[in-house]
Parts: structure tokens; C-alpha cells; sequence
């Protein structure tokens, strides 16, 4: 029998249809895309004992409890930790996903010196020679931690140590500059408001320590415990934190000084607090007519915020007439309101992108992208990922995501003062160095961070106050040697201080503050670099509509 | 008889056979465990009966998996038999110290996260749900590895067409799926994929 090509033709569809009857496409489809989860390109973890670690994320200064999951002594996964007392369990979307940043495609892993591959070495004869040229300045992004008291003993004898705050130890500011106290020695009380009033802060999306603000809102915004929580948010823009309040007040783009004022004039004129604090400026007609909304709105604003006190204003920026607000409202050292809850912290001084008479200028990898020196210094840049600086002289690779031991102080909106040990849980690469071991590398008798931290325990067990909150909450006072404190807070615990207690702040006003210019000129959110973190965590950080842009607050 | 039914007919059956009986032979290769090692036997002799006793979880709640070599040193600190396994197990890992490399059957790509804790501890899930009545076995099963995917048939289930599964055989995504509407416990994406 001759086989033609029809026959083949109708075997071959025979063939295939049998086929579709036989697990091998289904099956097949299943494995391939397995095993595209498996191409050598992609990290995969290491292979070992699974362990959880308690930690705490160190991508911003907030320091949210975080417990990791380790394979092989390697993080491959973070969830937030429940014991934490602050945070709570809460993590940002970026928290979650940290452990995957270190490697990321934009991770710096070489010394560049303008743009070409350098070396560890030159970078110390380049910044050992500029110590030895002139002043030179050290900038901080999270100040309060042991690399930071190593940067401050380094630049005693050759220049200066500056810090660049974050948005909410800005929005204290005011306060800061009336009492004379440091705004970094500020908090907030929210756990026992009763009326939160934030002019444009987003509250709900990631705000100071995100999960606080979250688990407060679940717990008591949304009636589920006593006292409730009423949330009012005054934004010219339908934001996450507007949708979710209860009360939103919509106003118009850099009004929300003008509305401070107008409740204060209200509050004042129709005596719904006793008079703390000077008359506005501003008529209420004038401030319906700046900010949008009908004086009767403003009227009632003021009205319904009294009703369930405490009553605290929070700022986005460090706008005086919202700070003025809560001086009229008696929310300044007040149960509630604005607190102090450290009285050992002094001023640092703000850096400026201008700078002027140093010799050179070395950047920590804490300090945001977005601030760009303008300067002739040479610039010496530390950072875990490129965030596309165009002004450092020297880029140099810091360490990622937990693979830095550091010390977590007090979160810029705490009203507690906390203290916890982050220490390092994944092993760096051998071409990344933090500022701190650079510096040591270039003085020897320089302090080290693990010495600041063994210091900063010891003294909380001399002081043997507060509260040790891990697997148990533990007071200080009972634990018999620092050796156990230390144990415990290098294992995840933390530390909480003392209540504060109110009455340790006085603003005095006599004047109503001039109002700085409007905080938002748009509604809409130009495209910005985000601080620190690469192109894919900053899309992700976008996206999770935790924090507006800078430069649409500022603008 | 018409020739064209049969030529496609004949096409038909020979892609059934490749695709029921030869491709499954070809997909999975068959490894060897290194040590022969006999569940019921450590049971009888060592007066086991719960698989926590050696498969045991840590204090801090997370499930140590295969015991490590140290927990086998207790008892095998020398040969204590006379058979190849015994040898190979003494000389080649517990004296040099070096764990034994057992293939994992149950092993999940290392995107899933599955606490034994959860499962065994709060739901009371029996073992053998999901392991099969392993524990009670005297043989060493081999283990057969996807040429494609890299992982143990165990995860797809030893019927190619998942049909007719008894509930341990398969541990797909959807076994879990389907084992959690069961018993109506609902848990979204990151509740695995954290």
C-alpha cells in the first residue's frame, strides 16, 4: 500500500487532535510556566532552615516592626509584626516587598567617580585628602541614630553635621521655633484625640508610621471602639485619606492656612475654647473667599471640630497658621494634641541644597534623592540604589535593605520615645560599605555604630525606665543585667519610654503668625523622583498613594 | 473501508498512546533518595508514633521539615546495623557532619509560603491529608523529578490526568484552593504569596 501525502496530511490531523485529547499540551503549559519562574537569571533563595526574625524596616525613619522570614539565612519574605506597639502589625506596600530591593537592577554595586568605575581606595584618599583641605559637612536623613552620632564625633574638629528632615518634623516646626524646644523632640498624641483636623496630611496613606494611623482608624474611626475617632480631612484634592474620613472638607488649592485661620477667628469669636491665643488676621469673608468654601462651612468646621475634643490639627507642611490653630485650640502640650516626648534631644540644623564655603560634602544613603547640594564641594554620595543623581562627585555603593546594622530611634510622630535595634539580617555584598564604615576606615579611634548602640542600651538600663515590648512587654526595671536588655532588643524588642507627660510644652503667640504661601498650587501630582529607592519601588510607591510629590506640596 | 477515516483514526491512536502512556514516562525522570530509609521500622524499633517526634516544629511555631543530621546521630553515632544505608549514613554524613540530601517530594517554588503551623496546629489537619499514609510505608519511595519544571511529581499528583485523586495526591495551587473552600477558609494571595 502506497502512503501519498493526503495520508500523511490525515494522520498528522489525526494526530493532532488526539492530542488536544492527552494531557501532553495542558501539562506541558503548566511546566513551561514554571519553569519560567525558574530562568538563572532570576534570584532565587537559598535553599535552608526557615526562621522568622523580628526586625524593623529601615527604608524610612518610622522604624515599623517587621518580622522576616529567613531560608538559609537570607530574607525571603516580611510581614509586619503584631508585638510592635506602635506600628502594630501595619506595613507600607513598599515595607512588604523591601526584602526584594536588594536586588534590584538599579542597586548600586561599584565606586564611580563621575561617572566611571572607581575604587573603594581612591574614594578614602580622595575624601582623606579633603579633610585635610578644608571643612567639611556630613548630611543625614534619619538623624537620632548611632551612624549619626559617629557622623557628628567625625565632623567635631573638621566641619559640620546637618540633617534634612522629613515632611512631618517639618509640619512641627513652628511649634519648635515658639517653645524652643527641638520639633524633632515633638509628637503627636493621636491615641487619645478625639477629633483629628489635617489640613492636606494623609493620614490614611501612609503618614508617619503607617500603620498607626491605619490601625487607629480601623479601631476606633470607624465606631468599632470607644471613643470613636472622628477623622476631617480639609484637601483641595479627593484623596485616599479624604475618601476614607469622616468628614472631608473640599476646598480650594493652598487655602488650608486660611481655613486655619478662619476656625480659629470662629472658635475665638463665638468663645467655643477659652481664648489662648490671638484674633486672626483674615474676616471670614476673606478666608471663604481664599479658600473656596462659604463662611457658614467654616462656621460649622469649627463648630462640629470642638464637639469631640481633644481636638489636634495636623499640618502637611510647616504652614504657622495651622501650628496657631492648635495653640487656639489648646492642643499644644495638651492630652491629644502636640506633646514633647523627649527632653534629651537638641536642635540639629537643617541642610540647605545651597552650600557654601566646604571643601567637601558627604551625603548619607538616608538622605532622600531629591535633595540635590548646590554646591563647588566635592560631593561623596552613599547610596544603596541609583536614584539618578547627576550632582555627586563619588557615588558610592551603601548597603541594602537589612544588610546594615543600625538602630532604630523615636519615629518622627511618635508622642512616645521608642528605641529598637535593627540589626543586620542579610549579608552585604563585599563592594558596599556605609558612610559610618568609611569613616572608620579613615579614622581608626572614630566610635562604632555597635559601641553608640552597646552605649545607648546600657543607658536605658541605668536609667531602668520604660518598657521592653518583644515576644513579652517586659519594664526596664526588671531586667538584672544590660547584657539581657541588650539580648532582648537586638532580637527584635523595643523600647518604649516613660508617658509623656502634658504640660512640657508652651507655645505663647501674640501675634497671629504670618501665613507662608499656599501649600498646593494643583490638584495634580507631577512626576517626581522618589526619595532614595529606585525606578520600580518608586512606581510602587506612586502607586500606593502613600505621599503626594514633594514638589506639589512645596510648589 | 474508507482509507481516510482509518489513516486519521490511526493518527488519533498514536497520539493517545504518546500522550497517556509515553509522555508521562518521558517527562519524569526517577531519582534514587540517597539512604534507604524505612518510616515503620524507626516507628517499631524507636517506639515513634507521632511524625512531630522527629518532624517536629520549632519553639518559636516554624516547622523544621526533614530532621537534621543531629537528631539521626542519636542514635547513629555508629553503625548500629549492618546494611549499605546504615554505612553510607554513618560514614559519609553524620561523621563528616554533613546533612543528609534528601529530595523533598513535597517541595514548593520558592514563591509559596506554607506554615505547618497553621495547618497541623489550629486546623488539626492530619498529616497524612496531605503527605499520604507515608509515615506508615516500609519503603523508600523514588522520587520522580519534572524534567521541565524541576519539581517532584508529587506536586501535580501521580495521575497524569488528575482525575479520580484521592485528597493527598497533588499539590497544586488549586488542591490547596480546593481544600480551603471545603472547609470554607477563604485567605487571598498573600495570605501564600507573601
Amino acid at each position: 500500500m502506497k502512503v501519498t501525502r493526503r495520508d500523511l496530511l490525515v494522520w498528522s490531523a489525526g494526530a493532532t487532535a488526539g492530542l488536544l485529547f492527552t494531557p501532553v499540551p495542558w501539562k506541558l503549559l503548566d511546566d513551561v510556566s514554571i519553569w519560567s519562574q525558574n530562568w538563572p537569571w532570576i534570584p532565587q533563595p537559598t535553599r535552608g532552615p526557615v526562621d522568622v526574625k523580628l526586625s524593623f524596616c529601615t527604608l524610612c525613619p518610622n522604624g515599623c516592626g517587621m518580622r522576616v522570614r529567613m531560608a538559609g539565612g537570607w530574607p525571603v519574605g516580611v510581614a509586619g509584626a503584631g508585638c510592635h506597639p506602635v506600628s502594630r502589625g501595619a506595613l507600607c506596600p513598599l515595607g512588604f516587598a523591601a526584602h526584594q530591593l536588594n536586588w534590584h537592577p538599579r542597586r548600586l554595586s561599584r565606586v564611580c567617580y563621575r561617572g566611571n568605575t572607581s575604587s573603594w581606595g581612591e574614594a578614602r584618599v580622595a575624601f582623606t585628602k579633603a579633610c585635610g583641605e578644608g571643612p567639611i559637612m556630613i548630611i543625614d536623613g534619619h538623624p537620632g541614630r548611632a551612624a549619626s552620632s559617629a557622623f557628628e564625633t567625625f565632623v567635631q574638629r573638621r566641619g559640620s553635621y546637618r540633617v534634612v528632615p522629613g515632611q512631618e518634623t517639618r509640619a512641627l516646626a513652628p511649634y519648635g521655633t515658639w517653645s524652643g524646644i527641638p520639633a524633632a523632640a515633638l509628637g503627636y498624641d493621636l491615641e487619645n484625640a478625639g477629633t483629628i483636623v489635617s489640613f492636606g496630611a494623609p493620614l490614611l496613606d501612609g503618614w508617619g508610621t503607617p500603620g498607626r494611623l491605619t490601625r487607629l482608624w480601623a479601631e476606633r474611626a470607624a465606631g468599632l471602639a470607644d471613643p470613636q475617632l472622628h477623622l476631617i480631612q480639609v484637601e483641595p484634592s479627593f484623596s485616599r485619606t479624604a475618601a476614607r474620613a469622616w468628614q472631608y472638607v473640599t476646598i480650594r488649592a493652598g487655602g488650608e492656612g486660611a481655613v486655619a485661620e478662619g476656625v480659629a477667628r470662629v472658635l475665638l469669636e463665638e468663645h467655643l475654647v477659652p481664648a489662648r491665643g490671638p484674633m486672626p488676621s483674615l474676616t471670614l469673608v476673606e478666608v471663604a473667599e481664599q479658600a473656596g468654601v462659604s463662611t457658614d462651612a467654616i462656621r460649622d468646621l469649627a463648630r462640629t471640630i470642638v464637639a469631640r475634643p481633644p481636638v489636634v490639627a495636623v499640618a502637611d507642611d510647616n504652614n504657622p497658621a495651622i501650628a496657631a490653630l492648635n495653640v487656639v485650640l489648646g492642643a499644644v502640650g495638651a492630652r491629644g494634641g502636640i506633646v514633647r516626648r523627649s527632653k534629651h534631644i537638641r536642635q540639629d540644623v537643617c541642610a540647605e541644597a545651597a552650600i557654601r564655603g566646604m571643601r567637601a560634602v558627604l551625603i548619607d544613603s538616608t538622605v532622600p534623592w531629591d535633595f540635590v547640594p548646590q554646591t563647588d564641594a566635592e560631593v561623596f554620595r552613599f547610596a544603596a540604589w541609583d536614584g539618578g543623581s547627576t550632582k555627586a562627585d563619588w557615588l558610592l555603593p551603601a548597603p541594602g535593605f537589612l544588610e546594615d546594622l543600625t538602630d532604630v530611634p523615636t519615629a518622627p510622630t511618635s508622642g512616645m520615645e521608642t528605641y529598637a535595634v535593627a540589626p543586620s539580617l542579610a549579608e552585604a555584598p563585599t563592594e558596599v560599605q556605609s558612610a559610618a564604615q568609611f569613616l572608620s576606615s579613615i579614622d581608626p579611634t572614630l566610635v562604632t555604630v555597635d559601641k553608640v548602640i552597646h552605649t545607648r542600651c546600657s543607658e536605658i538600663f541605668r536609667q531602668r525606665m520604660g518598657t521592653l515590648w518583644g515576644q513579652d512587654v517586659t519594664p526596664v526595671a526588671k531586667f538584672v543585667s544590660v547584657q539581657k536588655l541588650e539580648e532582648e532588643l537586638w532580637k527584635g524588642a523595643v523600647w518604649i519610654g516613660e508617658p509623656h507627660h502634658a504640660g512640657g510644652l508652651r507655645c505663647q503667640l501674640n501675634d497671629w503668625p504670618e501665613a507662608i504661601g499656599p501649600a498646593r498650587t494643583s490638584n495634580a501630582s507631577p512626576p517626581w523622583l522618589v526619595p532614595v529607592l529606585p525606578s520600580l519601588a518608586s512606581k510602587l510607591y506612586q502607586e500606593s498613594g502613600l505621599r503626594e510629590s514633594p514638589e506639589g506640596r512645596s510648589a | 473501508m474508507a482509507r481516510t477515516p482509518l489513516v486519521f483514526g490511526l493518527g488519533l491512536a498514536v497520539a493517545l498512546l504518546v500522550g497517556w502512556v509515553a509522555f508521562p514516562r518521558v517527562l519524569y525522570v526517577q531519582r534514587h533518595q540517597p539512604l534507604e530509609f524505612r518510616h515503620k521500622t524507626h516507628a517499631e524499633k524507636s517506639g515513634i508514633v507521632q511524625c512531630s517526634e522527629c518532624h517536629a516544629f520549632r519553639d518559636d511555631g516554624t516547622f523544621a521539615g526533614i530532621p537534621s543530621i543531629a537528631i539521626c546521630t542519636a542514635c547513629h553515632s555508629e553503625r548500629i546495623g549492618t546494611t549499605n544505608a546504615e554505612a553510607t549514613l554513618v560514614e559519609n554524613y553524620i561523621k563528616p557532619g554533613q546533612e543528609t540530601p534528601w529530595l523533598v517530594y513535597a517541595r514548593q517554588p520558592a514563591n509559596v509560603w506554607f506554615p505547618h503551623a497553621v495547618h497541623v496546629q489550629r486546623a488539626a489537619l492530619e498529616c497524612r491529608e496531605c503527605h499520604s499514609p507515608y509515615g506508615e510505608s516500609d519503603e523508600v519511595r523514588i522520587y520522580q523529578l519534572n524534567r521541565v519544571s524541576g519539581y517532584s511529581r508529587d506536586i501535580w499528583g501521580p495521575s497524569i490526568s488528575r482525575l479520580r485523586r484521592a485528597p493527598h495526591e497533588g499539590m497544586k495551587m488549586s488542591d490547596c484552593e480546593d481544600c480551603h473552600r471545603r472547609r470554607n477558609v477563604e485567605v487571598g494571595c498573600i495570605g501564600c504569596h507573601q
